[in-house]
């Protein structure tokens, strides 16, 4: 009788400590359940934006990486909006609040050397980073270092941007 | 009480994933992956983002996946910073940029996306194999990437974990290393053919669950090599070059040393080389996907620039490491020695906001990046960064300055020390040369002649930190681009001549109207030199507005985009005290032009930001779109364009001022 007692404790403690990593693995909590990512449409000027779900990490370097990401490869290709020239991707997005440093490869040089896409590009990418808790500016860096500005050599790069970029 | 036992065990049992007991059979490290979210799909195995299997095995290459239900991307970070990115619906994916095929497209179901398992092992470096009926998931060397800087080689070798190795017996002028833990597909044997390495060779042994692979570099038997700095324990550096070449590292360790490749100094690169896209291992010829034509190949021999004049004067293509950075604040001055490893010359410049920075040439920076505000009322901020690495890299220095205070400079052997406030000296300088570590060539600064290949619009006076006296006749026109930077092209057409041309009939009209004009180029030039930075170049532009003291500041442009279907003329400022011009002149060019309006904008770009006078920038149409390059290439158009221009200037500004005899307008 004793026995089964503790057959049946271990078991309900077993059953609970299931239950508890659920919940711990499927919580909310750190930034919210979603963020929204903005582009630039195609009049240059006017901002639009979805929404993305976040899974379960919620840190703001995690949530910063996936928000950079998210804004660099645009909305679905259905969308009218101004792009980042094809490849460019995220190298890696380094939080220091208010500032966020965002890396991105070599690929944002290889635009159409117009001030147009380049002010749209970024602006979607300012924007999204600037959605989130404690960003206020963002650094851009291409491949691991500073630069003044894309080889068309409009937008300047070296200092950080922030909405009032724009 | 019974009952209750078997609600319990039911409860336990339902807990137990519905698809283990279907999970393939996959082995990794030693230790059964059970997938408990993977089906087929196409003949091969597709995972689920929500998959503990998956998630395990990320967890130990150190990657890190992102999705959310509803959303398109699935995103995976490699321990070495890479991003993996699949899209679902499309068969694509990208590995650090490079594009691949997959055996099927990724899809959802339910509130996960089911990933082609074997094309992300890949991608992270690991490539299964089939060991009797079992698919062993097995570690890569995936990438060995070799890039010449002079006659120095660096090797980085890239692994789909932390790389082990210990360095085996060999011959003079031979380093033999062995990865434990690691197989290879990459191709055998590598030419180097530089002096410090002639060739590297791969050997893959072992078994496919206990793979090891050997590498041995061959180079001159008095050739010199060493551990450079790795950015994560799954890479390793190795740098060599001939006989007395100096170089930054930790020594390769002695035969038998067993070493991982985290030992190797891991803090800020001192030497890193620019960063190429890495690929996985071969994927054209299995089951699970093949890379598409354009991917570049893993270890492609890459070929850096040779150095700049600069580096060859001081005879070495090895760049001079910062080493430290030590600050001296004081009561009314502040200092900062910058002390380096070897000889290393620097230039300087001075800008019209209260910036000032100093750039070491071919030199790396040693310790971490510095942004920080001082405990000083002399100098609001100071930064310290690699600002490039190509063609030589540049560590830079800046300071922010709250007014014009005097910057003295005092090199030495090994430092410089920069100190501002200290000298009472109120004729500030804008640009100066120097070298630490060899005497006989120093300059200090200011010097008085211009930079070695500047031109005359850029250095010719000397520069005084406070603008010249405001020449209320003067518009500074800057035609965008020139000379080495043709701008946008497209249609048949250049921007930086329609620019020109431009420029050069609002010129005229401006000055028919009375007003003194001033061009930054007048022909087809660079400002500052040719193949300059855009920092320099655009600057350039900004000081001769700046130090003419011009009322306003005009910047042609041409737009272009990657879409042909759009077209229209922006008029773009950024200071507000430049709206009114901006209004304006847009006002006459909508008017007046047959291209759409796309309106005035604001925007943070370079030469309206950093003149000081109110400056605008005019894009006057879209030369990728059909409709409006015909307009470009009508006279009539660009005349048009420019009579616009001078009308809003008329609106802003009104009627020129009487001329000005005492300034120095060319």
């Amino acid at each position: 009788m004793r026995s089964a007692r503790a057959l049946v404790l271990f078991l309900v403690l077993a059953a609970a400590a299931l239950l508890a990593y659920e919940f711990v693995r499927n919580r909310s909590g750190g930034i919210g359940s979603s963020i929204p990512v903005y582009y630039t449409e195609l009049d240059g000027q006017t901002m639009g934006s979805y929404t993305v779900t976040l899974g379960p990490a919620r840190d703001l370097q995690s949530v910063a990486f996936y928000a950079a990401t998210q804004a660099v490869a645009g909305p679905p290709q259905d969308v009218e909006a101004i792009r980042f020239p094809p490849g460019t991707f995220v190298h890696s997005v380094a939080v220091a609040a208010p500032l966020v440093t965002v890396d991105l490869s070599g690929d944002v040089k290889n635009g159409a050397g117009g001030s147009f896409g380049e002010s749209g590009e970024f602006k979607g990418l300012v924007w999204t980073m600037t959605a989130l808790p404690q960003i206020q500016a963002v650094r851009v860096t291409v491949d691991g270092a500073p630069l003044a500005t894309l080889p068309g050599g409009h937008l300047e790069l070296d200092e950080p941007l922030d909405r009032s970029s724009w | 009480m019974r009952a209750a036992l078997l609600a319990v065990l039911v409860l336990l049992t339902c807990a137990v994933p519905a698809g283990a007991q279907d999970a393939p059979n996959i082995w990794f490290a030693g230790t059964q992956l059970i997938f408990d979210q993977a089906e087929m799909r196409a003949g091969t195995v597709a995972v689920g983002t929500a998959d503990t299997g998956l998630q395990r095995f990320l967890a130990r290459l150190g990657a890190t996946l992102a999705y959310e239900p509803g959303q398109r991307y699935v995103v995976i970070t490699t321990a070495d910073r890479r991003t993996i990115t699949f899209t679902l619906g499309d068969a694509q994916f990208t590995v650090a940029g490079a594009s691949f095929r997959a055996p099927f497209a990724p899809y959802s179901a339910g509130a996960q996306a089911f990933l082609p398992l074997f094309a992300l092992a890949r991608a992270l470096y690991v490539v299964p194999i089939d060991a009797g009926g079992e698919t062993v998931l097995q570690p890569q060397l995936g990438a060995l990437d070799v890039h010449n800087v002079g006659q120095t080689v660096v090797v980085t070798l890239r692994g789909a974990t932390p790389l082990h190795f210990r360095r085996l017996a060999g011959d003079d002028g031979q380093v033999e290393l062995l990865f434990t833990g690691v197989a290879s597909t990459l191709d055998q044997s590598r030419i180097v053919g530089s002096p410090g390495l002639s060739q590297v060779t791969l050997l893959a042994e072992g078994t496919p669950r206990n793979p090891s692979t050997s590498v041995a570099f061959y180079g001159p038997a008095d050739g010199v090599h060493v551990l450079g700095p790795s950015s994560s324990p799954n890479e390793l550096t190795l740098i060599f070059a001939p006989a007395g070449t100096p170089l930054a590292g930790t020594p390769i360790p002695d035969e038998g040393d067993a070493v991982a490749s985290v030992g190797a100094p891991a803090v800020t690169p001192a030497f890193t080389p620019p960063p190429e896209p890495s690929v996985p291992p071969d994927t054209s010829s299995d089951e699970d996907g093949d890379q598409t034509a354009a991917s570049p190949q893993p270890g492609e021999a890459a070929t850096v620039a040779s150095p700049s004049p600069v580096a060859s004067e001081m005879g070495a293509a090895v760049p001079a490491v910062v080493t430290a950075i030590d600050e001296t604040p004081a009561e009314s001055s502040f200092s900062v020695r910058v002390a380096v490893n070897a000889p290393v010359a620097y230039e300087w410049h001075r800008l019209l906001d209260g910036r000032w920075y100093l750039d070491l040439q071919n030199a790396t920076l040693g310790i971490a990046p510095l942004d920080e505000t001082p405990a000083s009322d002399v100098v609001s901020s100071l930064r310290v960064r690699q600002m490039a690495l190509q063609p030589i890299p540049v560590v830079r220095v800046a300071f922010t300055l709250p007014s014009d205070l005097a910057v003295d400079l005092e090199p030495s052997d090994s430092s410089l020390t920069i100190t501002v406030g200290a000298s009472a000296d109120t004729d500030v300088a804008r640009t100066g040369l120097g070298q630490i570590g060899d005497a006989g060539t120093i300059a200090l600064a200011p010097v008085s002649s211009p930079l070695p290949s500047a031109t005359p619009a850029a250095v010719a006076t000397p520069w005084k930190f406070a603008p010249r006296t405001a020449n209320a006749g003067l518009i500074v026109i800057d035609p965008g681009h020139g000379g080495s930077d043709s701008g946008a092209m497209g249609n048949g057409l250049v921007e930086k001549d329609l620019t020109l041309d431009i420029a050069g009939r609002l010129r005229r009209v401006l000055e028919a109207r009375g007003w003194t004009v001033k061009l930054t180029r007048y022909t087809d030039v660079d400002v500052y030199q040719p193949n300059d930075s855009a920092h320099d170049e655009l600057q350039a532009r900004c000081d001769i507005a700046n130090n003419a003291g011009a009322r306003l500041f005009i910047s042609i442009h041409v737009n272009s985009f990657t879409s042909s279907d759009l077209n229209g003329t922006t008029t773009y400022y950024y200071k507000d005290d430049s709206l009114p011009l901006a209004q304006a002149v847009h006002r006459h060019l909508a008017a007046a032009l047959e291209t759409k309006d796309d309106g005035i904008q604001k925007a943070n770009f370079y030469v309206i930001h950093h003149t000081t006078m109110p400056a605008i920038l005019i894009e006057t149409a879209f030369l990728s779109n059909p409709g409006d390059a015909a307009l470009l290439r009508s006279p009539t158009f660009l005349q048009k364009i420019a009579v616009s221009v001078a009308d809003g200037v008329s609106d802003y500004a009104g009627a020129p001022p009487p001329p000005q005899t005492s300034m120095d307008i060319p």
